[in-house]
C-alpha cells in the first residue's frame, strides 16, 4: 500500500506569507523563507508553495532583516529552493510553458496550474508532455454555489466556471494531469475540518492522486481527509503556523489514527 | 503611505499589517474580534490547561513565567498564582539597562506574590559588544534583549524540565493583527527568530564583517542558543499566550496591579506619554524606539495611541496629537548609551541614517530628511545634536541603576 503524504502549504501574497480565510482575507505572517526552514527540520513529506499575488508587487516593506526583501517571484523561488530539501511544488500565476520552465529550472519539482488549465485544458497536455505528468498538478478551487451545488472557481476563487469539480477533475486527468490539488474556498481558514464529501467524490472519480486542502483546524482533521475523504495526501496551510513542532505533531496524529505515513 | 482610518498605524511599519476596503488595519480588526469572543469559556480553557500541567506531588514547578517586572509580568504572575493556583518559576533576562523603578517593581512583585525567581544577566562586556554590533548590523542595539527574553526562559524550561511557559500577549497579533484570536497560537522558534530577532541568530554575531569586528565567541553566547527541536520535543515544551484566554486590557490591568503595589515611572519618558511601559530597559522607549522612527517614520507614541484608541481611551484626533508631539523626539538616553558603548553622536547619526526607508524618507534641497505625516502635510525632521546642545542628563539616567 502506498504511503499517505502530509503536505504543508504556504501561501505567498505580495512577498509575505499569509494566513488565508475564504480566499479573500489575508493576514500577514512574515517573510517567504523562515517557515520553509522549519518544515525542513520537521521532515514533512512535501511542500506546496503557492503565489497568490494578484498584481506584480512583491515587497516585505522592511530592510533591517537578515532575509532581505526580494521584489521578484523567481528570486523568491530561488531562495525557497535553496532552503527546501523536500519535494517542492510551486504554483500560482502560471500561464505558459516558459513559466513552468522558469520554476522547474529554479528548483521546483512540480507546479500547480489552475486558471490557465481552465482557460485552455490542452495546456495540461502540453505541459505534461514537456515536463512529465508527474510534474503537473492541477489545482481545483471549489465553492458551493447559490444552488447549493459544488462549482469550480478560477482566478483566485473569484470567477465561477459552471464546472462541477468531479467532471473537471476527470477531464484534467484525461488531459494529462499527474495529481489533483483540491481546495475548498468555503472551508479555507474556517478550521472546522475538510469537506470530506467533496474530497471523496473527486477521489473516487479519478485514479491519479488527490491532495486534500482547506479547513484543517485540528490535527485530527488530517486523518479524516484520508479515512473519510479517501485522499492520497493531506495538505493544510494556516494550522502549521500556530504551534511549535506543528509538522511533527501532525504526523504523530496521523500515525495515531493508524494511517500509513512515513515515520 | 497609507494610515489606518481608525487608529494611527502607517502601512510601512515594523509589524506586518494589511488594510481592508475601508482602510481599517488588521490590528483594529483583531481588536474587534476580541469583542465577539466568549471570554468566560476561554477562562475555562486555560483552567483545563493549568490542570493538565499542575504537578501534584510537589516535585517540580508547574510552569515558567518569563518576566521583566513590568505591568504585564505582574498580571501574568497574579493570574497564574491567584486565579489558576499554579506554582510558577519566574525567569528574567536582564538587559543590564533597568531603570530603578523597574527594578523596584521586579523585587516587589516576587514579594507581593510570594514566588521563586530566576534572574539571569549575561556578561556586561558581551552586552556592550552586542549593543554596538547589532546597531550596525540591523539598526537595533537591543537585539540581545529580544533574543534573551525569548530564548533564556525556554532554556530554563528545558533544563528544569518544566514544559509549560505562560507568555503575556502575542504582540504582533495585538498590534498588527497577525493572527486570528481563534488560532490560539503558541510561541514558536520561528516567531523568535523571524520576528523577535529579525532572522539573526546567535551565530550571526560571530561574523567578522568589515566594521563589525567585536570578537564575540560561541562561549559568550550560550544563553542565546534556543533549545533544539529534539530537546523541545522530549519534554513537549509549550508556550501559551495568556492574551488568548483573557480579554487583555493593558490599562485596566495596570490599575489592578497598582493596587498590589506596581509603580509607574515617577518621571515622563521623552518619546511617549505612557509611564507604565518598558520600565525594565531605559533604552526601549528611548533610542531603541527612536531607531524605529528613523527607519519607518513612526514610534512608540503611535503604538501606544493605537492601543488606547482601540480600547476607547483616546480619540483618533488625540492619538494624532500624540504622534505629532512624540514620534520624532531624539531621546536623551542616547547620551548614556553613547558612553556605555563608546561611540560619538555623529557616528551614531551616520549609521542610523543608513537604515532610513526610502519609501518613507526623502531629502529636501537643504539636505534635511522629510516625510509625509498622518495629519496631511509633509515636514522636515532635522537631526539635532544632543551633545552640542549640552542637554542635561535626563531624570531617567539619574535614576538608572549605576552600571
Ligand atoms: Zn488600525
Amino acid at each position: 500500500m502506498l504511503k499517505k503524504r502530509l503536505i504543508p502549504c504556504l501561501f505567498l501574497k505580495n512577498g509575505f506569507l499569509v494566513r488565508s480565510q475564504g480566499f479573500n482575507e489575508h493576514q500577514l505572517l512574515g517573510n517567504a523563507i523562515h517557515q520553509v526552514e522549519r518544515f525542513n527540520a520537521w521532515e514533512v513529506d512535501e511542500l506546496i508553495y503557492i503565489d497568490i499575488t494578484r498584481d506584480d508587487h512583491y515587497d516585505i516593506r522592511r530592510d533591517d532583516m537578515k532575509v532581505k526583501s526580494e521584489s521578484d517571484i523567481l528570486k523568491i523561488l530561488e531562495a525557497v529552493s535553496k532552503t527546501c530539501f523536500m519535494p517542492l511544488t510551486f504554483g500560482g500565476r502560471i500561464r505558459t510553458l516558459q513559466d513552468i520552465y522558469d520554476r522547474i529550472s529554479r528548483g521546483a519539482d512540480k507546479v500547480t496550474i489552475n486558471t490557465q488549465a481552465l482557460a485552455d485544458p490542452t495546456f495540461i497536455t502540453e505541459s505534461s508532455m514537456v515536463f512529465g505528468s508527474q510534474a503537473i498538478v492541477v489545482s481545483i478551487d471549489v465553492k458551493l454555489n447559490a444552488n447549493g451545488e459544488y462549482e469550480v472557481y478560477s482566478h483566485h476563487g473569484q470567477q465561477p466556471t459552471g464546472l462541477h469539480p468531479v467532471a473537471w477533475a476527470k477531464q484534467a486527468e484525461q488531459y494529462g494531469a499527474g495529481e489533483i490539488f483540491l481546495n475548498s474556498i468555503d472551508r479555507d481558514g474556517m478550521a472546522n475540518g475538510y469537506d470530506t464529501a467533496l474530497i471523496r467524490q473527486v477521489a473516487e472519480a479519478v485514479s491519479i492522486p488527490v491532495i486534500a486542502c482547506g479547513g484543517v483546524g485540528q490535527f485530527k482533521h488530517l486523518a479524516q481527509g484520508i479515512n473519510d475523504g479517501l485522499a492520497d495526501a493531506v495538505a493544510a496551510g494556516n494550522i502549521f503556523h500556530f504551534t511549535e513542532l506543528s509538522g511533527k505533531r501532525a504526523r504523530k496524529e496521523l500515525l495515531k489514527a493508524g494511517i500509513h505515513v512515513r515515520n | 503611505m497609507q494610515y489606518c482610518t481608525r487608529c494611527v498605524y502607517p502601512s510601512i511599519s515594523a509589524v506586518p499589517l494589511g488594510f481592508d476596503e475601508n482602510g481599517v488595519c488588521t490590528g483594529c480588526r483583531a481588536h474587534d474580534q476580541k469583542k465577539t469572543i466568549d471570554w468566560a469559556e476561554r477562562a475555562e480553557w486555560i483552567k483545563e490547561i493549568a490542570d493538565e500541567y499542575r504537578v501534584t506531588d510537589g516535585s517540580n514547578y508547574d510552569c515558567i513565567i518569563p518576566v521583566s517586572g513590568g505591568k504585564d509580568s505582574w498580571y501574568q504572575t497574579w493570574y497564574a498564582k491567584e486565579v489558576l493556583g499554579l506554582n510558577p518559576l519566574l525567569v528574567t533576562y536582564n538587559s543590564n539597562n533597568y531603570l530603578q523603578v523597574g527594578l523596584r517593581n521586579l523585587k516587589r512583585m516576587r514579594e507581593v506574590f510570594g514566588v521563586d525567581h530566576h534572574f539571569f544577566t549575561p556578561s556586561p562586556q558581551t552586552l556592550i559588544k552586542l549593543n554596538r554590533l547589532c546597531f550596525k548590523k540591523m539598526g537595533d542595539m537591543n537585539w540581545h534583549a529580544h533574543c534573551g527574553i525569548f530564548t533564556y526562559p525556554v532554556q530554563v524550561a528545558v533544563k528544569y524540565r518544566i514544559p509549560l511557559i505562560i507568555w503575556g500577549e502575542h504582540g504582533y497579533t495585538d498590534l498588527g493583527g497577525m493572527f486570528s484570536m481563534n488560532d490560539l497560537i503558541e510561541m514558536t522558534a520561528k516567531f523568535r527568530l523571524e520576528h523577535a530577532q529579525r532572522g539573526y541568530d546567535w551565530f550571526d554575531m560571530l561574523d567578522r564583517e568589515e566594521g563589525e569586528e567585536e570578537g564575540l565567541q560561541a562561549r559568550d553566547l550560550l544563553w542565546a542558543r534556543y533549545p533544539s527541536d529534539d530537546e523541545l520535543e522530549e519534554i513537549e515544551v509549550r508556550g501559551i499566550y495568556l492574551g488568548n484566554f483573557v480579554n487583555w486590557d493593558g490599562n485596566e490591568q495596570t490599575e489592578l496591579m497598582k493596587k498590589f503595589g506596581f509603580e509607574e515611572s515617577p518621571v515622563p519618558f521623552d518619546r511617549t506619554y505612557r509611564r507604565v511601559s518598558n520600565l525594565d530597559d531605559m533604552h526601549e522607549n528611548g533610542i531603541h524606539d527612536y531607531l524605529k522612527f528613523v527607519k519607518f517614520g513612526y514610534g512608540r507614541a503611535s503604538d501606544h495611541a493605537c492601543k488606547d484608541i482601540r480600547s476607547g481611551k483616546m480619540t483618533r484626533e488625540e492619538g494624532v496629537e500624540m504622534v505629532r508631539k512624540y514620534d520624532h523626539v531624539k531621546p536623551r538616553d542616547l547620551l548614556r548609551w553613547l558612553q556605555y558603548v563608546g561611540m560619538s553622536e555623529a557616528e551614531f547619526d551616520a549609521i542610523a541614517d543608513t537604515f532610513r526607508d526610502s519609501r518613507v524618507w526623502q531629502k529636501n534641497s537643504s539636505g534635511e530628511w522629510t516625510k509625509e505625516n498622518i495629519w496631511g502635510t509633509p515636514s522636515a525632521y532635522p537631526v539635532p545634536s544632543l551633545t552640542e546642545s549640552n542637554i542635561e542628563w535626563s531624570e531617567f539616567q539619574k535614576q538608572a541603576v549605576p552600571q
